[in-house]
């Protein structure tokens, strides 16, 4: 017999699914109570695994070697003050060393492990070494007018026009197949459910009443 | 004052892991690594301002008695019974939030398994029926560019499945070769246009020039 | 003409459910970036080697991602390789690093917490925490994932940076797989194997080439192939994926291969009506 949590993972389930023949109060209940678990999931983990053991505990055992969080907890703390009409103005102080942070590490993320390695490896050998040349030559040929269709500050015609629309066919050939490999990853998300309701779900039930 | 403080916040909070990236000097790798230290504690602060709005905004909808409101009631006792048992696990209450030692479950996990999981995974399972609606209308060999889409897309979904093979071996390879010169090709040439317009967009923001995320526009 | 989109679902549906209950068994063929990653566990890895194993996935894409885990998991405990486990994805990963690597170590009584493998669990900031982890993983996770100190456990005593591992998995939904590459493999220079959703995978190729990443396996389709491989080369684990009712990827490439012809199907059958009814009203006139 299937126990009380499979019970519910399997309303829960068919709420869901409901929805395919059209919307519906349990759907909607199923949907506002799954918006509200993911909330509850975000303050358990957070607190758990990072306020807990990197702020709290760190501030408690050992305070001389570690003074400086008081800086981080007041940051995080004041990015809560956007709440508070008379001092929101503060949590932008907050904001600007969170986004700052992380425009800066994306930026050389960017420039150094994306572009300079992804440029570096598409300079490719184009002398002839049998069909691998003609591979080399495909790879080139599709960076760069895709690269060229993505420029806007030209109008794309004549010799750019041309090029821009082989960019185009490349970009049609990545897009079909991005939406081979999207089919292949929603009905993989199915099967994960699917195998739930008959295996752990129906097939109990149906042996019990069997 | 109100302006100037977070833009040098931001130029400052920007400049050091820059500064650190290229200067590995001991000083400047301990200001930049300070800094990630706080950045994921401060990561964990922004992760629950959604919390505030959700419920300030669902406590609305209740008093307002909105059109919804019993469902705002749903949404915040889910998350104040998952929020509670998160909070006790904080303070070692029911075991924690993961597995106990003997592998039971305590209640947050009890929940993650039972409730938001199926939650969740029926939420985008429900993708593969809409998927398939959309293909049927929608998916046509217009043009061109629409049958190379199309004739792309049928070689990947076939030749990615046993049953490709199982008719011709060529059906495999043909996906192996698109997704690795083709493909790769474009998403190459999409991911370089993506990496310098997101770092001139960060050198932006990082000198001051870009200010929209502060709430503050061009003039200001 | 139009077809009632239920009738579409109802399709889907079945050739979703009847493959589950009538289990064909298809075979499943290995693709390089598969057999690369692979290769880097099977060849460059050494018994007592520490592998870093990131949890960035949720429920979202846990029917792809789940079976990638079990399927590394297996393999470096079957060879000896010592596993970090970690999760960097809020919203369930580290819920589903608790119960794969449970799961998992189930089949390995031999193991040892602390010793053999451990579960640091989840921590905030993503980028952040992988910066900090080329200085000291100590400070971004003072504890395991149930309050223990590191220094308590053997496993952590000579771990402090990247330079101490051999190895980062990801299995990754979303961006977070693209940092290991764009960031931890191209700063730290330590080598990432990425298992990312299908969604995600096409974009992957291009780090893979460029050799900032040592092996893919994307989607179902990658965690079939890997199990494939593990099975090929490990009975014990030929013995664990025969177990009746475990759901594995090669058992959901089944159900797969029947839904993707049904959706062929409907897609083909959509241009001929189409095709049709477009000669339709030259033929009138």
């Amino acid at each position: 017999m299937p126990g009380l949590g499979t019970w519910l993972a399997a309303f829960f389930t068919l709420c869901m699914l409901s929805f395919l023949y059209k919307d519906n109060p349990f759907f909607r209940l199923a949907e506002s109570f799954f918006a509200g678990l993911s909330l509850g999931y975000y303050i358990g983990i957070v607190m758990n695994q990072t306020l807990k053991p990197n702020l709290v505990l760190p501030l408690i055992h050992d305070f001389q070697a570690n003074w400086h969080l008081v800086f981080a907890a007041g940051l995080g703390v004041i990015l809560y003050f956007r709440y508070i009409k008379r001092v929101a103005w503060v949590s932008r102080w907050a904001l600007a060393v969170y986004v700052g942070y992380y425009v800066g590490v994306n930026m050389m993320q960017k420039l150094h492990g994306e572009v300079i390695p992804q440029v570096g490896d598409t300079m490719l050998s184009l002398s002839y070494h049998g069909i691998g040349t003609l591979w080399n030559l495909v790879m080139v040929i599709g960076v760069l007018s895709v690269l060229i269709y993505f420029y806007f500050s030209t109008e794309h015609k004549g010799v750019i026009g041309g090029i821009s629309r082989i960019g185009i066919w490349f970009l049609m050939i990545s897009f079909g197949a991005a939406f081979g490999y999207t089919v292949m990853g929603r009905v993989s998300l199915l099967i994960g459910r699917m195998v739930f309701l008959v295996n752990e779900w129906a097939r109990p039930l149906i042996g019990l009443i069997t | 004052m109100k302006r100037q403080i977070p833009l040098l916040l931001t130029f400052l909070a920007g400049a050091i892991p820059t500064i650190a990236f290229f200067v590995p000097q001991k000083h400047v790798g301990l200001v930049s690594t300070t800094l990630d230290s706080w950045l994921i504690i401060v990561a964990g602060f922004a992760l629950l301002l959604g919390v505030v709005n959700v419920v300030q905004m669902n406590t609305n909808k209740i008093k307002r008695q909105a059109s919804g409101w019993p469902y705002a009631i749903v949404l915040l006792a889910g998350l104040a019974i998952m929020g509670f048992f998160g909070v006790a696990g904080a303070f070692d209450k029911f075991g924690g939030i993961a597995t106990r030692p003997d592998g039971s479950s305590t209640p947050f996990d009890w929940l993650y398994k039972y409730g938001f999981l199926p939650l969740q995974g029926t939420m985008f399972a429900l993708l593969a029926f809409f998927m398939a609606s959309a293909s049927y209308r929608a998916f046509r060999a217009r043009n061109t560019e629409a049958t190379i889409l199309l004739i792309a897309a049928l070689l990947v979904m076939f030749g990615r499945i046993p049953f490709g093979e199982m008719v011709s071996k060529w059906f495999p390879l043909a996906t192996e070769w698109i997704m690795g010169k083709p493909n790769m090709a474009a998403q190459r040439g999409i991911m370089i246009g993506a990496a310098l317009g997101a770092a001139s967009m960060a050198l932006r923001v990082i000198l001051g020039i870009e200010r929209s995320y502060l709430g503050l526009g061009k003039g200001e | 003409m139009q077809i009632d989109r239920r009738i579409i679902y109802l399709f889907v549906a079945i050739g979703t459910i009847l493959p589950i209950i009538f289990v064909i068994g298809l075979p499943v063929s290995i693709t390089p970036p598969v057999q690369m990653a692979f290769d880097r566990i099977e060849n460059q890895l050494q018994k007592g080697d520490i592998a870093l194993v990131s949890f960035d996935y949720g429920p979202s894409s846990a029917p792809e991602n789940a079976p990638m885990a079990d399927a590394i998991l297996r393999h470096c405990f079957s060879k000896g390789i010592k596993v970090v486990v970690i999760a960097l994805y809020p919203l369930g990963g580290l819920s589903e690093a608790v119960n794969e690597v449970n799961k998992v170590v189930a089949e390995f009584p031999e193991l040892k917490y602390g010793v053999d493998y451990v579960n640091l669990g989840y921590k905030d900031g993503a980028q952040a925490a992988m910066k900090k982890m080329a200085e000291n993983i100590h400070e971004v996770f003072p504890t395991d994932m149930n309050g223990t100190p590191l220094d308590e456990l053997p496993i952590m005593k000579n771990i402090r940076t990247y330079r101490d591992m051999k190895l980062v998995v990801s299995l990754a939904t979303g961006i977070i797989g693209e940092w290991w590459a764009n960031l931890v493999n191209a700063q730290f220079g330590i080598p990432v194997i990425v298992g990312p959703t299908a969604v995600s995978a096409p974009k992957y190729y291009a780090y893979l080439e460029a050799k900032q990443m040592a092996g893919l396996l994307g989607g179902l389709k990658g965690a079939s192939e890997y199990e494939r491989l593990v099975v090929n080369s490990y009975p014990k684990l030929a013995e664990v994926y025969a177990t009746p009712g475990l759901y594995t990827a090669t058992k959901g490439m089944d159900v797969q291969s029947i839904v993707h012809l049904i959706m062929i199907a409907f897609i083909v059958f959509g241009n001929i009506v189409y095709f049709t009814s477009k000669r339709k009203p030259r033929k009138a006139s």
